[in-house]
């Protein structure tokens, strides 16, 4: 490979977005050429930069109203339309109905297995994190101190959540508030990274939790650890791999000192 | 089948505030560093939502987030055709960087520019609409190359190229080196 070559597969590298062969061979020309090893680390660099100097603009209050007022309106011009294309679906649909329900009696155990395995908790808190981000409570205690934040959550649960100060990895607490999570009242914790915001629910380990640790729903990251005593479910629109080491550095209760 | 299954009692309102809404920043920062301006990306916005509202039945999945972008893209290139229409970019070469020369500036003012690129979003507004939302998609939504080559509707292998040629625009940029530049020396 030469330098040319290994310029666009730097970047891509630097993004995990090679797969196995190109890793293996940008690995051996970097370990080979102190040239691209240097290029590599200003990528690096640079990256650290554009995430921390560059702003990530939020939708302003104004913008946020007028696109509610239209959803409104849409609403209120719905009915009529939805009854119209319900009759159309009764009158075509006869025929599709009858394989319909052969093929649901067909498929019906493996789809019960699956919608339960899709309606878990991590559905649960995509759900909820879209509903507080949407109306405005997000956060029932406002602080970025700890000391704070967790005795206002323990007063109002029946366990004592710890609440890690993560600011040494570049997360900021904005605060916490309670939400009903697996039919329970469930700690949750709000921090911020770069204009993104997480929230993390936390429990004593007693709830189902996802079989996959990371998964994506509805464009929603959701990342799940298990600590020594809690388990951790962070939900958030930052990457996959921020999110995933993120809650596994909370399960090991913060960042090493 | 499936997704009308999923879709069935829901209205086209409802699956908009379930499954765009809650993208409205990524929508709006999106826009705005497109745009490079507060008013124009609210009006892109808004035309996306609008465009979102009404063809959302046909959005079968569950990843709103990609589709909402690629809409909001298709309304600024929309926009842009109706509003500066010099800026329209049909030509794939990097030569090609007009969309940088936002207000057609005289050499004075190119000077002026030159001297205002003060800190590093400066430098990102200056690269040609391309590089900048590959960028702005990657660094700041922090999306894989795939849902970025969905969303601006090119192959992965192009994302790739646009992605390391936009750093390397960035790079270039004496931005980099006018505040600090300090290198940190640490672990990856």
């Amino acid at each position: 490979m030469n330098c040319n070559d290994a310029t666009m597969l730097i970047s891509a590298y630097a993004d995990g977005e090679t797969d196995r062969q190109q890793t293996r061979t940008i690995r051996q020309h970097l370990a080979a050429c102190p040239q691209c090893a240097a290029r590599h680390e200003q990528l690096a660099e640079l990256r650290t930069r554009v995430r921390s100097e560059v702003p990530r603009y939020s939708a302003p209050p104004g913008l946020r109203a007028n696109v509610l007022a239209s959803i409104d309106a849409a609403r209120r011009s719905e009915p009529a339309r939805v009854r119209i294309t319900d009759r159309w679906r009764w009158l075509t649909g006869g025929a599709l109905a009858g394989c319909a329900a052969t093929m649901l009696a067909w498929f019906v155990g493996t789809t019960v297995i699956a919608y339960q395995e899709n309606h878990d908790i991590a559905m649960e808190a995509v759900t909820s994190h879209v509903r507080a981000t949407l109306g405005n409570h997000l956060i029932q205690v406002a602080s970025s101190n700890q000391h704070t934040v967790k005795p206002w959550l323990s007063a109002r649960l029946d366990y004592s959540p710890p609440v890690p100060d993560m600011e040494k990895e570049g997360f900021t607490l904005l605060g916490g508030r309670i939400d009903y999570l697996d039919q329970r009242a469930m700690a949750t914790l709000v921090y911020r990274i770069r204009d993104h915001t997480i929230d993390v629910f936390v429990c004593p380990r007693a709830v189902r939790m996802p079989p996959s640790p990371t998964r994506t729903i509805r464009g929603i990251n959701v990342a799940h650890a298990s600590g020594a005593q809690m388990d951790w479910l962070a939900v958030s629109d930052v990457s996959p791999d921020v999110l995933s080491s993120f809650v596994a550095s909370l399960a090991r209760g913060g960042p090493t000192q | 089948m499936q997704a009308e299954h999923g879709g069935w009692t829901l209205s086209d309102a409802s699956r908009f505030a379930e499954l765009c809404l809650p993208h409205l920043d990524s929508a709006y920062n999106l826009a705005r560093w497109l745009t490079r301006d507060t008013q124009d990306a609210q009006d892109v916005v808004q035309d996306a939502c609008v465009r979102a509202l009404k063809y959302v039945g046909s959005l079968h999945g569950n990843d709103g987030r990609a589709w909402f972008l690629t809409i909001v893209r298709n309304a600024f290139y929309d926009w842009l055709a109706r509003n500066r229409p010099a800026e329209v970019v049909h030509d794939e070469n990097d030569t090609v960087d007009a969309a940088a020369d936002l207000a057609t500036p005289g050499p004075e003012q190119v000077a002026l520019r030159n001297a205002e690129l003060r800190v590093l979003g400066d430098a990102l507004a200056a690269l040609p609409a391309q590089y900048r939302e590959v960028l702005v998609l990657r660094e700041l939504e922090e999306l894989s190359y795939k849902e970025i080559a969905s969303i601006v509707d090119i192959p992965i292998g192009t994302v790739m190229s646009r992605l390391a040629r936009a750093r390397g625009m960035l790079q270039r940029s004496p931005v980099l080196y006018a505040i600090g530049g300090q290198t940190a020396r640490s672990a990856p």
